[in-house]
């Protein structure tokens, strides 16, 4: 038999590794675990199967102390977290459009930018929550979270066009509007993208915190909470996993759709 | 109307902070339909500040531009430029590119379709059509804003140092490509360089600067039909006198 020999050229065996080297270090997290939960013994550590128990109870019989399923709860954590960042998105980009073309615009809005960027998101939290309800509120927590990513990569993106690149398309006719939509907006674009998966981060982030605070409604926060309250630690460890595996599916979403519109784009 | 292009009493002065630089001054030119005319100076001397006021990108501070009888007051695609640092559109396919101006004023798909593969045939693009910009080399770069700058048919087609960017070889291979296109299209050519060899070789006339402020020091015709032999006595002869200007003129200005 062939001996097998890793060859970095190859895509399969690339991957193999990568592969092989995750399990290793995830099992090695989840022994590790185990081994302290196990020597410690206290109720705030479940042992890695009494969490994966819990797991399938609660997608069994759901939530018990809420009545919610935990499709409901990720169900309503994705929705305020996709409502904040379109609503940031929809502002952050066409305001960091125009401060970054007319200066007049960044003059004007750059004091109000810098007094209100210093304000932690979690800080507005409870104002918006108890002004806009469990639905709008961390929502809006998570609106602070995303814009400020966004503008000011927007706003860096546009300083860095080229000007060569304005002065080639007025002179092939191209008046202000469409320098705007088809030389700043293109050129733009893979900034937008870095600066949307920064907001994606903070985002959610934002959105797991805020829950903590809403009184209901669900959400993966809020069923952290609530389960850290009635001492149910194995559930909690639960949401913890469910934070972290959506975290990883949103910011790979969005690596994913960087690079397909970077290659589109044909830029960086 | 024989003028293409008029430009008459061309000023230009920069303010900066604490001082005023004048760039050009008292610069008159007629270039003829069909004519290529190059404008010839060491760098600094306002070469790329003329042609901008032509394009349209730069206001003068006095003075007028006349394109076929209309008075310039911005940028309009009866004047091309093509850029030393060829600002293509790089999220754009080759095609794309030269497409860009029908683009804008709305010419249909069918008919840009068709006007960009004339171009892409012109600079011998074909077969990089759908090719991406950064996929290209130099002399490749070049010709696709050369094709883009002559799609939308413009009047007066403005060439800053086109081919300074590229390698010796290069150079003069699309200095021979200019002239097939020259020849094809008949336009009418205003060109900014400061390599006197590329000048001679091109152009019908050699208008030579003065340091700043830029304005005339001398016009050359170059009498003989093109293409030329760059290695022919009387083209060195004439290369020789104007480098001999040249160098004069700046031993005059620097002390
Ligand atoms: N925007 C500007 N502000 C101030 N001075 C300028 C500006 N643009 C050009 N100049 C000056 O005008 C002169 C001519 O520049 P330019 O037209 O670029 O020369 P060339 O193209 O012949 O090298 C230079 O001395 C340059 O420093
Ligand atoms: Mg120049």
């Amino acid at each position: 038999m062939m001996p097998l020999r890793y060859d970095p050229d190859k895509k399969l065996h690339q991957f193999a590794r990568v592969l092989g080297i995750t399990i290793v270090s995830l099992s090695l997290l989840v022994l590790v675990w185990w081994m302290i939960a196990l020597l410690i013994d206290i109720p705030y550590l479940p042992t890695p199967v009494r969490v994966y128990d819990a797991f399938w109870r609660l997608m069994e019989f759901g939530d018990v102390a809420t009545g919610l399923t935990m499709g409901e709860h990720v169900q309503s954590s994705l929705q305020r977290f996709a409502g904040g960042f379109a609503i940031a998105f929809a502002i952050a980009v066409p305001l960091g459009l125009a401060m970054g073309y007319s200066q007049t615009t960044e003059e004007f809005s750059n004091p109000i930018i810098e007094v209100i960027r210093p304000i932690a998101p979690m800080a507005w939290a409870p104002l918006f929550i108890l002004s806009m309800g469990a639905l709008l509120g961390p929502m809006m927590v998570v609106f602070i979270g995303v814009f400020f990513p966004v503008l000011s990569n927007t706003i860096f993106g546009v300083k860095k066009i080229d000007p060569y690149m304005v002065d080639a398309a007025r002179t092939l006719g191209a008046n202000n509007l469409q320098v705007f939509y088809k030389v700043m907006f293109p050129c733009t674009v893979p900034f937008i993208m870095n600066g949307i998966k920064i907001g994606l981060g903070i985002g959610w982030m934002c959105i797991v915190a805020a829950e903590m605070i809403i009184a209901f409604g669900g959400g993966v926060g809020y069923f952290i909470l609530t389960q850290s309250q009635i001492g149910n630690w194995s559930n909690v460890f639960v949401g913890l996993f469910l934070v972290s595996a959506l975290g990883i599916l949103t910011t790979g979403l969005a690596d994913r759709v960087h690079r397909i519109v970077v290659r589109r784009v044909g830029m960086e | 109307m024989n003028e293409s292009l008029s430009i008459k009493n061309l000023e230009k002065v920069f303010k900066t902070e604490d001082d005023e630089v004048v760039a050009i001054a008292d610069f008159n030119l007629d270039v003829k339909k069909g004519e290529l005319v190059s404008l010839l100076g060491p760098s600094g001397c306002g070469k790329t500040t003329i042609l901008r006021m032509v394009a349209g990108l730069l206001e003068p501070s006095s003075g007028d531009v006349v394109v076929a009888g209309n008075k310039v007051s911005g940028p309009g695609s009866d004047r091309g430029m093509v850029f030393q640092e060829f600002a293509l559109f790089p999220w754009r396919s080759v095609r794309k590119n030269i497409e860009f101006g029908l683009e804008l004023s709305g010419v249909p798909k069918a008919e840009r379709e068709q006007r960009a593969n004339e171009y892409l045939e012109m600079v011998g693009l074909e077969r990089f059509a759908d090719a991406r910009i950064h996929e290209l080399s130099g002399g490749m770069k070049q010709r696709v804003g050369i094709a883009r700058a002559l799609a939308n048919d413009p009047e007066v087609l403005l060439m800053d140092e086109p081919f300074g960017a590229l390698d010796a070889q290069t150079r003069n291979i699309m200095q021979k490509e200019l002239l097939k296109i020259i020849k094809r299209t008949e336009k009418t050519i205003l060109f900014v360089t400061h390599s006197v060899d590329e000048a001679v070789f091109l152009s019908d006339r050699i208008v030579v600067l003065t340091k700043r402020p830029g304005s005339i020091k001398e016009i050359i015709e170059v009498p003989w039909p093109r293409p030329r032999d760059r290695a022919s006595p009387e083209v060195t002869e004439m290369r020789k006198s104007i480098l001999d200007e040249l160098e004069k003129e700046n031993v005059m200005n620097d002390d």
